[in-house]
């Protein structure tokens, strides 16, 4: 699907050629009536844990440090797939690049957090909680986003998701949000009728409970159960060209566009993927990371597709707690390291740009003489996301102690 | 429900709710302790939540009779306690006895696989260890052919775009690399045909009596017998298996994948640990020790040492002093390969500086040549330090985030340790010391001058390490976040950790300070922690005396709740916060795990409800009051009648439906639905809690 709807009303100024032939949000549009979007714009966070290799992800193949600074795991200048002539994908990286070329995808380099931390554990709670070097924060800043955001008519159950069987440190705060491990067991005793009247008495005793931690729980999960068994989603299939490759990551994303397909109001989703930590036989073209690359832009690039329309109102971004050390280590690896790449999709993205100032790999430019600098802090990639696309104007309440203004956004969402 | 019924069940439920305040007020002794102190049932219960993985039937009895003081003296001395009926359970798990290197060799791993293919070492001559040896030969080699096929495949495909990377302009859509997972259709179509004469063949020999079968089907060719064993999954291999030795099982898993018989062993091996040992507070602590000291299962080798690591390192110190743990991590082949050290190489090292290992002949013409980055054959090629032990160490293992060391410390800590690696790491070596990888000179730790010393140098870190006030503080903050609660009282693991000093790192000392503390008997801490997943699958079968005769169903469960066994990726370990385990998935899928378990869903494990209300199943006329006498009783064996008024209304309103009391209209004289109650009552807010 080519056409979106900024290039065609632009180029057609609202004629209406037959609405059979429209996409359908395009024919609400014409007919004048309020898209069942408008209210519900989706922002999706997907989180590599383990810290990511940046460099090899997003190559500076223009860059001749690069090559120094990594003489066995680098990505040679002719495998790279090259993006803007100074920067170039990760070959595994191959189904983003029509994302690129339709410029709904953007890259932000040199981003991260600026605190000096370079374990796995702090670095990933500082970015769940929106407050570098701050430990005593107790939510998430995406479930900071999600109470402040502007009320709504229905307040779903599943306003707010999380793909897994933990509920992340992101979400984790005042806003009831709901960790959905999978689908079909979602219910009690796999949602069978029969069992009706016990789920009614595990309602009811969670519902009336004093025990204030479970008792929030329960109730979100028993609105959510009901939402979810009136929705009907037993038997789903993936829109066509939605390739998901097996194994978690995918599986949760094909999840997440089924909820999301489902109409049941969701507005702010999670998922993560693990494996980026390579320490050692890091591999460049093939090896780890282009077994982890691919499965990740693979899942990625299926969910856009299996969202269909519904993409026009999605932004996804994506971070990791921090990059790798610029220098490849002793053992064709990499060591903890400082910025990083992101990665920002969806239908109102301004992409096919590479955002964020480089700092450059000369040793000079490097952080502490190892890592790649920090040029772009990752609550400005969020805010301005939170804020353009969610709609929420209150961004000192989501990352408080950042003074994030709107004319320090990069611009990435217009 | 008509009139004159509602009035009955409403006069009972007073009856039972003034019989139940009445008889808690007749237990209630008047307490011995001081106000906000636990009295002597509390006290109990309050022992066997913190010290067990969970009360069984009669436990609080028991302990009552013995005086709880008596019985956590007990608990802290295991080998006073007899544990013959647990080993009973565990005979049948051969490798749970074997050393690395046996199971190595059992057991075989790809790097062992290949270098018989080379020729570089011998087949076995034990028919069953040769079978599986050619087994996994014939999936090598197969692997081996298709990745061939890929790669020619690949060559012939057109290049991808981008030769260039100077031209300006956005390259065009490339081929999308080749997906090495996907297999062509000619090689599906075998596939299938493969399956396909597995399962008829394992028809076969179904008809065969169970200690014939593995003869029969050695008689195959390699490549039948891995088709064979690998399409025997679920309830086809339980036939299949049921009634064989434990030694012709493993083999038969090991003709497919001969890892999995050794992951599968320690797994279920843990669960019906932590289910049926005596030494349950021994298992409490080899528990926490190997959380905090954790390994992760999959990483390569670790498959085969993490069952050594957890009996002969764990456990035997669980309650020694900490830095003969400390120590035995440092050294075990699970730690150092988990957290990289092994091949750690110190970058004035030996190694490093390419100083070759035997003397050679001077040549005046051949100057040292600098280690450059080894071929790749895996093994040693490597001349970079690695700092990943030497952070998490203190990270994690010691001093804490927040300990006081530096960046500078991590790295010096790591030239420390270089040189602690592991002899032949793919074929299940033991700790080894090499100087040549290790680091020459001086090292600053912390503020300390470690002199040059080899291997003694790592042992003062250690030492050093191990009696650090902030160890102390930050390995008692874990342990009564573990025993006490989420936010244990800073004056508590003061105390604890001056003893921590005081003692040596006497782990049992520190657990006895914290047993005699006020703290931990509060009422404050009376089921003040969330149960993790494995807490209330465990506690679960506890209480309702489950036989488990399978633990994988279990273990797969775990799996499903977000706590696969052995299965931490980071260092950090399992979370032991309730909110890392309070969520929607997870409440569902313990309310499903209540039901499943009292409806004899839950395979592999069987519940004998009516044993859990005696007086009922003597009584055959069914009265509508029994179902309120039931849910009594299971209140009070499953909860100690920890049961909230709540939690109590919300079940006997169901009483009386039909669903629950599995009686129809015409039919009064069914017996209460015991494992539905019980069902509920697992699942409900209280159990969660220990």
């Amino acid at each position: 699907m080519a056409i979106t709807r900024r290039v065609f009303l632009r180029n057609s100024a609202l004629a209406v050629v037959g609405t059979t032939a429209l996409p359908g949000f395009l024919a609400r549009a014409a007919y004048g009536a309020a898209e069942p979007g408008s209210t519900n714009k989706r922002l999706v966070v997907l989180f590599q844990r383990g810290a990511a290799d940046g460099l090899n992800i997003v190559v500076p193949h223009h860059e001749p440090a690069y090559y120094a600074l990594r003489p066995t795991i680098n990505i040679p200048r002719n495998k790279v797939l090259d993006l803007d002539g100074f920067f170039g994908l990760h070959p595994s990286l191959a189904s983003f690049q029509p994302l690129w070329n339709q410029r709904q995808l953007a890259i932000v380099h040199a981003a991260g957090s600026p605190d000096p931390t370079r374990s796995h554990f702090d670095a990933q709670d500082y970015m769940e909680s929106g407050t570098p070097g701050v430990k005593a924060t107790d939510d998430g800043w995406l479930n900071r986003a999600a109470h402040t955001l502007p009320p709504s008519d229905e307040k779903s159950a599943f306003r707010a998701i999380s793909m897994g069987p933990a509920l992340p440190r992101i979400l984790t705060g005042a806003e009831p949000a709901v960790a959905i491990n999978n689908i079909r067991d979602f219910g009690v005793a796999g949602g069978n009728p029969k069992a009706a009247p016990i789920a009614n008495t595990f309602e009811a005793m969670y519902d009336q409970s004093v025990d204030t931690v479970l008792h929030g729980t329960g109730k979100e999960t028993f609105d959510a159960v009901k939402m979810l068994k009136s929705a009907d989603p037993a038997k789903y299939t993936p829109a066509r060209g939605a390739d998901y490759p097996r194994g978690r990551f995918g599986d949760s994303l094909k999840q997440l566009a089924q909820l999301i397909k489902a109409n049941l109001g969701v507005q702010i989703a999670f998922a993560d993927i693990g494996g980026w930590d390579h320490h050692v036989n890091e591999g460049s073209t093939q090896g780890q990371i282009a077994n982890v690359l691919q499965d990740f832009s693979q899942s990625i690039s299926a969910f856009w597709i299996d969202l269909g329309e519904l993409a026009e109102d999605t932004v996804v971004v994506t971070m990791s707690e921090f990059g790798r050390t610029a220098r490849e280590n002793g053992n064709r690896g990499t060591d903890h390291g400082h910025a990083n790449v992101m990665f920002v999709l969806g239908g109102p993205v301004k992409g096919g740009k590479v955002y964020g100032r480089w700092p450059g790999l000369d040793p000079s430019q490097l952080y502490e003489g190892r890592d790649l600098a920090l040029t772009t802090d990752f609550r400005c990639v969020l805010g301005e996301a939170v804020n353009r696309h969610l709609g929420n104007r209150d961004l000192t309440a989501v990352f408080p102690g950042f003074d994030n203004r709107a004319n320090n956004f990069l611009g990435i969402l217009g | 429900m008509s009139r004159p019924r509602r009035l009955v069940v409403s006069a009972t439920l007073l009856l039972a709710a003034v019989a139940g305040t009445a008889l808690l007020s007749l237990a209630s002794k008047k307490s011995k302790y001081l106000p906000g102190q636990m009295d002597d049932q509390k006290r109990a219960m309050h022992a066997l939540n913190r010290l067990t993985f969970g009360p069984r039937p009669g436990d609080v009895q028991r302990m009552m009779a013995m005086g709880v003081d008596k019985w956590i003296d007990l608990q802290l001395h295991p080998d006073r306690i007899d544990d013959k009926a647990l080993d009973a359970r565990l005979a049948q798990f051969r490798t749970l006895r074997m050393n690395t290197h046996e199971l190595v060799e059992d057991f075989p791993p790809p790097q062992v696989i290949k270098a018989v293919m080379e020729g570089k070492e011998p087949l076995p001559s034990d028919p069953v260890k040769r079978a599986i040896y050619q087994a996994q030969i014939e999936r090598l080699e197969q692997k081996q052919e298709r990745k061939q096929e890929i790669a020619v495949a690949n060559a012939s495909a057109p290049n991808p775009a981008a030769a260039n990377g100077a031209d300006a302009a956005p390259a065009g859509a490339a081929p999308p690399p080749e997906n090495q997972n996907r297999m062509s259709d000619e090689q599906l179509a075998q596939r299938r045909e493969d399956r396909l004469y597995a399962s008829l063949k394992t028809e076969e020999l179904l008809n065969l009596p169970p200690d014939q079968r593995l003869k029969e089907v050695l008689k195959l060719s390699p490549e039948d017998q891995r088709a064979l064993a690998a399409s025997l999954k679920g309830p086809k291999a339980d036939q299949f298996l049921e009634g064989m030795s434990p030694k012709d099982r493993e083999t038969v898993i090991a003709l497919n994948n001969p890892e999995q018989v050794i992951n599968e062993e320690l797994m279920q091996a843990k669960l019906l640990r932590t289910i049926y040992s005596d030494r349950q507070f021994e298992e409490v602590m080899t528990d926490f020790w190997f959380n905090h000291f954790n390994v992760f299962l999959n990483k390569g080798p670790d498959r085969y040492f993490v069952t050594s690591y957890e009996r002969d390192v764990i456990r035997p110190h669980a309650l020694g002093k900490f830095e003969d743990l400390l120590v035995a991590t440092a050294k075990s082949p699970a730690m150092l390969f988990y957290l990289d050290n092994w091949l750690s190489v110190g970058p004035n090292s030996q190694v490093a500086l390419g100083v070759p290992r035997y003397p050679v002949r001077p040549h005046r013409r051949y100057p040292p040549v600098a280690a450059q980055h080894g071929k790749g054959k895996g093994k040693r090629a490597s001349s970079g330090l690695n700092e990943n032990y030497g952070r998490e160490l203190m990270e994690l293992h010691t001093l804490g985030v927040n300990g006081g060391y530096s960046q500078h410390d991590v790295t010096e800590v790591a030239r420390v340790f270089t040189g602690w690696t592991i002899e032949d790491p793919r074929k299940g070596g033991a700790f080894k010391y090499d100087d040549r990888m290790h680091d020459p000179g001086e090292k600053m730790v912390l503020g300390h001058r470690i002199k040059y010393s080899g291997e003694k140098e790592g042992m003062q870190v250690l030492h050093l390490l191990a009696h650090n006030p902030a160890t102390a503080h930050f390995v008692c903050n874990k342990i009564a976040m573990r025993f006490v609660s989420d936010t244990p009282p800073p004056a508590l693991v003061d105390r604890m950790a001056q003893t921590f000093l005081k003692k040596d790192g006497d782990i049992r000392e520190v657990l006895k300070t914290m047993f005699k503390s006020p703290e931990f008997w509060s009422d404050q801490a009376y089921r003040a922690k969330v149960k993790t997943p494995l807490e209330f699958v465990v506690s679960s079968v506890r209480a309702t005396n489950a036989d488990v005769t399978d633990a994988m169903p279990l273990v797969r469960q775990l799996a499903n709740m977000g706590m696969p066994l052995y299965g931490m990726q980071p260092p950090t370990g399992y979370s032991m916060l309730a909110g890392s385990w309070v969520n929607s998935s997870a409440l569902l899928g313990r309310m499903n795990f209540s039901l499943a378990l009292m409806s004899g869903r839950m395979k592999g494990v069987q519940v004998d409800a009516g044993q859990l209300v005696p007086a009922a199943a003597a009584n055959a006329a069914a009265q509508p009051s029994d179902s309120q006498q039931t849910l009594a009783q299971l209140e009070a064996t499953l909860l100690a009648g920890d049961i909230s008024a709540q939690t109590h209304d919300a079940i006997v309103r169901r009483l009386d439906d039909p669903q629950v009391t599995q009686r129809k209209l015409d039919d009064p004289a069914r017996p209460p639905n015991v494992p539905m109650i019980a069902g509920l009552i697992l699942g409900s807010p209280e159990f969660q809690r220990r």
